[in-house]
Formats: C-alpha cells, structure tokens, sequence
C-alpha cells in the first residue's frame, strides 16, 4: 500500500520533471519501441562503434559506463564508476547531465518513469543476443 | 536546494526502478496527418509509419524541406536555408546514413576581411585600426569573436536549463545584459550588427545567447567537424519524403482545424476535407498563425508575440578570383548595410560561390522593395564595397525569409524571459493535435532541433495512438 502510493508520488514528480505531456492512455509502447523513438538515432544496438554519435548499447548490462572501444567519451563519463544496471540506466536516462556533469549526451528527456524503466528493461536484455 | 531534491528524487527512483515492469506489447495504429514536409514533419512521419500508422503528410510548397532549400538552379548549388550539419547532430547524421544521402566536409570559405565604420581593414590589422574603438583589453579581438566574451559568465551547465524559469525571470536583453557585465558600448554595437539571434539588441534574449555558446562549448573532438550532404542539403528531406510509405501531397496549404473528442479535420486551401485520429503539426509559427482554428486566446497570444529572425540572402557565382590583385580574402564582414559576405569555391570547378547574408532589422527595407530592386539595391552596395566584382560575378538568386509566407523568417526568436512559458505553451498538444518543428525542440536548435522536434511529437502520437 505504501509502496503503491510512493510509486504514484514518483510517477507525477517524474512527469512533471520531464515536462512530459500527461497522458490518459496507459504507456504502452514497447521497450523496443521506445528505444527507436529515443535512443536509436544515436546509438546502435549492438557493440561495434559506427557512424552513429553515441556508443553502442549492446552488451550493456554491467558494462562499465565509458568503456567501449573505439568511443570517444567525456572525461567525465569515463572517469565515472557507473556499471549499467536498471537504477543507473533510469537515472541516466532521466537527467544525464544532473548523474554525470560534463558527460556530452545532449538529450533531454521525454519518457514516463514507466516508459524509462521499460526501455531500460529492454536494453539490458539485449546482451544476452 | 533545488539540485539537491532533484538529486534524492533520482535515487529514490534508482532504487525502486529493481520492481519489475512488466514489457507491454506496443501497437500503434491510426491515421495521422502532419502538416509540413520540414525534417520535423518527416522524421515524424518517418517514425509514425514504422511503428504502424497510417500516415498523409500535407506541404503547402511545391517542394519538400521547408526552410532546408538548396539553390540547385545555381552553380555550386548554394544552401538558401540550413546549411551545415553539426558533428552533434545525431538525428541528421544518421538519418543521412541510412538514406544513402552523402556527406561531404564543406569547401572550406575564404577568409575574411573587415569593412567597419567606412573603413577596409584586413584582420591581422584590425586591433592598430582607427576603425577599431574598441577599448585596450579588447582591440585584439575581431569583431566577429567579440561575442565569444559572453562564455566565461554562461550560466548554462546543462542541455534544458535555457528553459529554467529561473533563469528566464532573469534574462534580459543582450544589449542591457552586457552593459551590466562590463561589455563596451562598441563591443555591443558591433556583436549588434550581425547577431543571428536577434532582431536587434534591445530585445535579444541574452540567454538565448548563452544558449548558443553553451552548445559550442559542449562540442568536444570529432563533434567539431561539420558536414554537407554533398549534392546539397535537400536530398536530406527528398531522401526521407521518398522513404515514406503513405501519401505527401505537395503545394496542399491547410486553411482551418477543428476538432471533436472523436477526430481532427483539417479544409485545404482547395476545400478538399480531410479527417485523422491525430494530427503533427509543424508549420513555423508565422504561418500557423494565419491558419484558421479556435485556440485558447491565450495559446494564440503567445503565438503571434514570437517573433522570427530575419534573414536575406543574395546569392552569386564570381567567375574569377577578383580579390586576389588587391591582396584580400574575399569574404568580408562588415557593419553596414551588407552585413556579411561569404565566399567558398565550387569543388571541381575555378569558380566561387559568394552569399551576402544581411540579417535583422536591416531586411526590412530590402524586404520592402519588389525582388528586382532588391537584388539592384544589394549588387549596388556590393559593388560600392568591391568594385572589382564587376563584370565577375553574376546574381544566382536572392532568397528572403521574412517575406516567405510558408516560414516567416529563419528560426524562432525568444524575447528576454519569454522561453519558458511561450516555448511550453506553444509545444503542448491541443486535443489531437500536436506540435512540431525547430520552434518546439529544447536539446538543439536548427535542424537537428527540428528532427529531436519531429521524434517528440512522433512519441506524443504514439503514447495516444498505442
């Protein structure tokens, strides 16, 4: 009960952080959808560096933050002690430049707390692909 | 105080994000109209279509891009709107990639000499010019890096906080800003007179120019080189018109929108009907002002109180290096009526492409004029400037933005304070209606803003659509 409600508390302030647009609709979209809709321009699903301005997400659970070869990080990001896990990517996604100050991913979120923890969910279990 | 709750919110939700959600299985179907085929509308069509929508993009042009125009009638086929990619610009990047649209490092532009108070002065000479009133500890630095000072006061850290009401509650124009920090008063006039983000100086938004500086210094290692799609920048959005699945009808304007709790249904000019379950909206908002449809007054109010930097540009192609006898660069930057000249040359060939880019207040008489006088007007100053250039240069074309009933000036302007609210308010969905296009997106400006633009909206779509 208490933990239903607190969830509910995190949710709206997570709303009204990301200035995200409330919405009636229960979030539905997938994982990977969401991942196309935020994330893939920027970052490939597998491991390889590419064209892309970001470093690939493959293998990510447990990786630590900043380590992919061939990727031109921030200091800042490489300097971090961050191994990607479900709690880091949320925090991450939620406001990366607040959970690593000087990293260089410009990206302003859009994504529920709800929405966040599904793709999250998503780009963990990609390792095992 | 504030960081530190946004700080303990953060790891409230990293601890409790260990509860398992369960993945949903998304599906997104419906009919989606979006209005403008900018890279806005057609990253967000491109979007909607592949999660499963049925998609109709509507362009009141006769050609795809919006304010993405590449000259292609003049040699070397000169950009007319958004002309370099940024090494950041993931979105424009990649989706180059993906269509196969190639990408070049731009011919690098000729270097510039200073036309200031009347006076030609060549850049290794400017800070022992007489033109040159600067104060001591600032006559070193030319007048196109004076701006450059604003960086070491920037407030902005992050990639939001250009919208911090905060911060807005504290912004004033560029022109009292830096008075207060210490800027001379011929510092301030010449960053005035070609100041791309802002119409004048009493009412340039300082943070708006902190902006623009916070970005510039993010930019680390490869992100500082730039590209061009090599064959001109509009394949970029004719690559992805031609990607699309569902119709996009061209030279289609949308004279009114109205809507129930059921649909949305737009009349065209030509008084066709068309309904859809959601609409991506993503005209500047000049022309969306002139579109017929019952907003809140107060939604309107904002609209119409934003204004659009004005832009003019004539371009020209020089046959032969006139410059080279007299010892000059060729591109120049001036304090007059001609605002900055840029010369670069066309790969493969002796010649150069050159752009009079004049911006501000200083359109407005030259926008005033019929399109023949004005091209007469600008050749006249030119060659009052460089009277050389004639006989070796021959006008392209002159494109002016102000007058563009489709655009209404080059990008949207945020007077002193107003970015917050107006920036908000103007990019909330109204019902099934949502809203696009470089004047919504917060991370970027230009293109890349208009694409991150078009995948928010796309998103917004889809959260309504699933």
């Amino acid at each position: 009960m208490t933990g239903q409600i607190m969830l509910k508390a995190l949710i709206t302030a997570a709303t009204v952080l990301t200035l995200g647009p409330i919405s009636s609709v229960a979030d539905e979209l997938s994982g990977e959808a969401l991942y196309g809709l935020a994330c893939a321009a920027c970052h490939n699903p597998g491991v390889q560096v590419d064209h892309r301005v970001g470093p690939p997400l493959g293998k990510l659970n447990q990786r630590k933050a900043g380590s992919v070869e061939g990727y031109e990080y921030s200091a800042a990001l490489s300097a971090s002690t961050i191994r990607w896990n479900q709690a880091e990517l949320t925090g991450w996604i939620l406001d990366s430049d607040q959970r690593v100050p000087g990293s260089r991913m410009v990206y302003n979120n859009q994504l529920t707390i709800n929405e966040i923890q599904r793709l999250a969910n998503w780009l963990l279990a990609e390792q095992a692909k | 105080m504030r960081q530190f709750s946004r700080r303990r919110f953060i790891q409230s939700v990293a601890a409790m994000s260990s509860l398992a959600v369960t993945p949903a299985r998304g599906k997104v179907s419906g009919r989606v109209v979006v209005v403008g085929a900018g890279l806005s509308g057609l990253n967000a069509a491109l979007h909607l279509e592949h999660l499963g929508c049925e998609v109709t993009v509507l362009e009141a042009r006769d050609r795809v891009g919006g304010r993405v125009y590449t000259l292609d009638h003049v040699a070397g086929h000169p950009e007319g709107g958004g002309n370099i990619f940024g090494g950041s610009y993931g979105r424009v990047l990649h989706t180059a990639q993906q269509l196969g649209v190639a990408l070049r490092k731009p011919p690098r532009g000729l270097p510039s000499d200073f036309h200031v108070r009347g006076q030609i002065i060549k850049a290794s000479e400017w800070p022992d010019a007489s033109a040159n009133q600067l104060p001591a500890d600032w006559r070193e630095l030319l007048p196109s890096r004076l701006q450059g000072r604003l960086q070491a006061s920037n407030p902005l850290m992050a990639t939001r906080n250009w919208l911090d009401p905060a911060l807005n509650a504290v912004d004033q124009s560029a022109f009292d800003g830096m008075r207060a920090l210490g800027f001379p008063e011929e510092a301030i006039r010449l960053i005035g007179v070609n100041n791309s983000y802002g119409n004048r100086m009493a009412d340039t938004s300082l943070l708006s120019l902190y902006r623009v500086r916070a970005e510039f210094a993010r930019l680390t290692g490869s992100q500082l080189s730039f590209t061009e799609a090599a064959l001109g920048n509009q394949r970029l959005p004719e690559a992805m018109a031609a990607a699309l699945k569902g119709p996009l009808r061209l030279s289609t304007p949308v004279r009114r929108v109205s809507q129930d709790q059921h649909r949305i249904s737009l009349v065209l000019d030509n008084g066709e009907s068309i309904e859809a379950d959601a609409l991506v909206m993503t005209a500047p908002l000049p022309a969306l002002s002139k579109i017929e449809w019952a907003m809140p007054a107060e939604r309107r109010r904002l609209m119409e109180s934003v204004e659009y930097h004005k832009v003019l540009q004539a371009h020209l192609v020089v046959e032969a290096p006139y410059w080279e006898k007299r010892g000059q660069g060729g591109s120049w930057w001036t304090d007059g009526q001609l605002g900055r000249i840029f010369v670069r040359p066309i790969p493969g060939t002796e010649r150069y492409n050159l752009t009079v880019w004049i911006n501000g207040d200083e359109c407005d008489a030259l926008d005033a004029m019929p399109k023949a006088d004005c091209q007469a007007e600008i050749m006249k100053q030119l060659y009052a400037l460089v009277p050389d250039a004639k006989g070796a240069v021959s006008v392209g074309d002159v494109v002016r933005w102000s007058t563009d009933p489709y655009a209404g000036g080059v990008w949207s302007l945020w007077r002193p304070g107003q970015a917050a609210e107006a920036h908000a308010a103007l990019r909330t969905p109204l019902g099934r209606a949502y809203f696009a296009g470089e004047h919504t997106a917060i991370s970027y400006r230009g293109m890349e803003g208009a694409m991150e633009s078009g995948e928010r909206a796309a998103l917004e779509v889809a959260r309504m659509l699933s």
